[in-house]
């Protein structure tokens, strides 16, 4: 199953793309665009929230498939 | 003394010990019973009881008042680490620890590395947990002074003691079951803030634009950049390096469960920085910040300005339930590692699984005590002392974990040195403060990860009993703990 390769692991992929999500943010950072008087760099940080919550639910749904196959 | 905030408070506790007295016996009835209440847990119990063990003082107080006093996006920062707490454990250890049958952490490195990476891995676990509690009692003590009228002292031993009843006498049970109901207090409590601060101000952006009224930098970034990451790294890593939040991940019926329980309490940890950001902006519209004499009390003044005494009364007891529902968890990490990693191992390992129970019960007493000693005199912000432990925690164990999870290369004497080297890179760092806020880990973190691959490649491989262990964390196929290899 999953131990065939590590690199095509659910989990490892979603971490990549977690990674890369942080590393755009915080490589970026815009500290001195504002909206609504707050930070540019605070609201991205804010909405990977609803990044984190997404890529937790297709990982359930990735991995249940695998089992049932 | 606010005596309708006193009386909830007071039934709040007393509810606590009851069901840590109604789970006594279930408890202690077996190992499996107190360290992961038999495995049996479901999602909607588990989600809030994880939830609620993730989501401690700091994530409520301490993400508050820094939020008020550093500006809005360091609260933003402290949510973009925690909230990914769920799906990084998930994607990276969650399934695979399962597979592996421990009940501990400490357990696991046994497993994995051998004796002495696990006798390591307690004393850490001990230090660790012991000293994660420092926060905890700091905030209860903050609380109850202020809502009881009692000296800051008293009420750390009085708060203290409380759930050290209930957490020594249930066991995980009654963690599990308490934390169902103080994560649920904790979210309507604060929903309820939130709702009557947002028709107070008629909705957020005119709260948003009093708060930078009053306070001009709350939308600024105040602090260098490496405060900003370090915070995301410590936090991030949490579940992962947390014996604590890992002792949960045991206590779900099955695999399918611990993975919904994990997004479950994601949803549930989002809404308190949603609700968090209401809250600070509030904060931050009133122009305390600066009169406190500790600036973790902005959540407890937002609170009597806005609430009556009955709703205030149940938020505190929602601030008290974070509180408690982190520390009973620690507590159980600690008298785990204790009795069960040190004792059942090494002095008795013939010891019935009534005494093994017993000695936890004490260890929790007496780890108790040492944390309200210190917590009589807490050396920083509440936020600040969650960060030191998050980021010594991944400073030592988070490559020795993952790599030996994912790596069957690493060995031993690799994960000795990431251990060893990064716990002390660490406490270096912390000591003489090079660096910006809570930014140790950047350095120690990465310290410990070279050191566990070059120490393993340096070194003889792992025999090939381990090496195939490694590979059964990763398939469903049943494992064989005849063939565990200490």
């Amino acid at each position: 199953m999953r131990g065939k390769s590590k690199l095509r692991d659910p989990g490892i992929i979603l971490c990549s793309v977690l990674v890369l999500v942080a590393a755009f943010v915080l490589i970026w950072w815009p500290k001195d665009i504002y909206v609504m008087g707050i930070s540019l760099a605070g609201w991205l940080m804010f909405s990977s929230y609803f990044v984190w919550l997404a890529i937790g639910v297709i990982y359930i749904f990735w991995i249940e498939k695998w089992e049932k196959k | 003394m606010q005596v309708m905030e006193t009386i909830i408070i007071g039934l709040y506790v007393f509810l606590m010990i009851l069901i840590g007295i109604y789970f006594a016996k279930r408890a202690h009835s077996s190992e499996s019973d107190y360290w992961t209440a038999g495995r049996s847990i479901n999602t909607f119990v588990g989600a809030f009881a994880l939830f609620a063990a993730l989501a401690s003082s700091s994530s409520l107080m301490g993400a508050v008042g820094s939020g008020v006093a550093l500006g809005l996006p360091f609260l933003f920062a402290y949510g973009f680490g925690a909230v990914a707490i769920l799906p990084f454990t998930l994607f990276l250890v969650s399934g695979q620890i399962r597979r592996s049958g421990v009940s501990t952490m400490p357990e696991f490195f046994k497993q994995r590395y051998g004796n002495s990476v696990q006798i390591i891995a307690v004393c850490i676990v001990v230090v660790g947990m012991t000293f994660y509690m420092v926060p905890q009692l700091t905030a209860s003590g903050l609380i109850g002074s202020y809502v009881l009228g009692i000296d800051y002292t008293t009420t750390v031993i009085i708060l203290g003691i409380g759930f050290t009843i209930y957490a020594a006498l249930g066991g995980m049970w009654a963690i599990t079951y308490t934390d169902l109901i103080q994560g649920s207090v904790i979210l309507v409590g604060m929903f309820v803030l939130s709702v009557i601060i947002l028709t107070e101000f008629n909705g957020f952006g005119s709260l948003l634009q009093s708060a930078l009224e009053v306070t001009p930098h709350f939308g600024d970034i105040t602090q260098p950049w490496m405060s900003y990451f370090g915070l995301f790294l410590a936090f991030l890593w949490f579940g992962i390096v947390s014996p604590s939040a890992v002792m949960r991940n045991f206590a779900s019926r099955d695999a399918r469960t611990a993975r919904r329980t994990a997004v479950g309490s994601c949803l549930l940890y989002i809404f308190v920085f949603v609700f968090g950001l209401i809250i600070a902006s509030a904060g931050a519209s009133l122009g305390i910040a600066d009169s406190l004499s500790n600036q973790d009390m902005i959540f407890v003044s937002v609170i009597e300005h806005f609430m009556n005494p009955f709703l205030a009364g149940i938020m505190f007891a929602g601030l008290l339930a974070a509180i408690m529902s982190s520390a009973d968890a620690m507590l159980l990490a600690i008298s785990a590692g204790v009795a069960r990693d040190i004792y059942k191992e090494y002095i008795n390992k013939d010891a019935s699984e009534k005494t093994v129970t017993r000695l936890g019960f004490v260890i929790m007493i007496f780890a108790s005590i040492v944390g309200i000693i210190i917590a009589i005199d807490p050396p920083g912000l509440i936020a600040i002392m969650v960060g030191w432990v998050g980021g010594g925690l991944l400073s030592a164990f988070g490559f020795p974990l993952v790599l030996g999870i994912w790596w069957k290369r690493a060995n031993t004497a690799g994960a000795l040195a990431g251990m060893i080297g990064g716990s002390l890179t660490f406490l270096v760092l912390v000591i003489t403060k090079p660096f910006a806020l809570v930014s140790e880990p950047i350095i120690a973190a990465p310290v410990s990860l070279i050191l566990t691959i070059i120490v393993s490649l340096l070194t003889d491989p792992p025999p090939v009993e381990i090496q195939n262990r490694v590979d059964s964390y990763h398939t469903d196929e049943p494992i064989n703990l005849d063939k565990i290899v200490s």
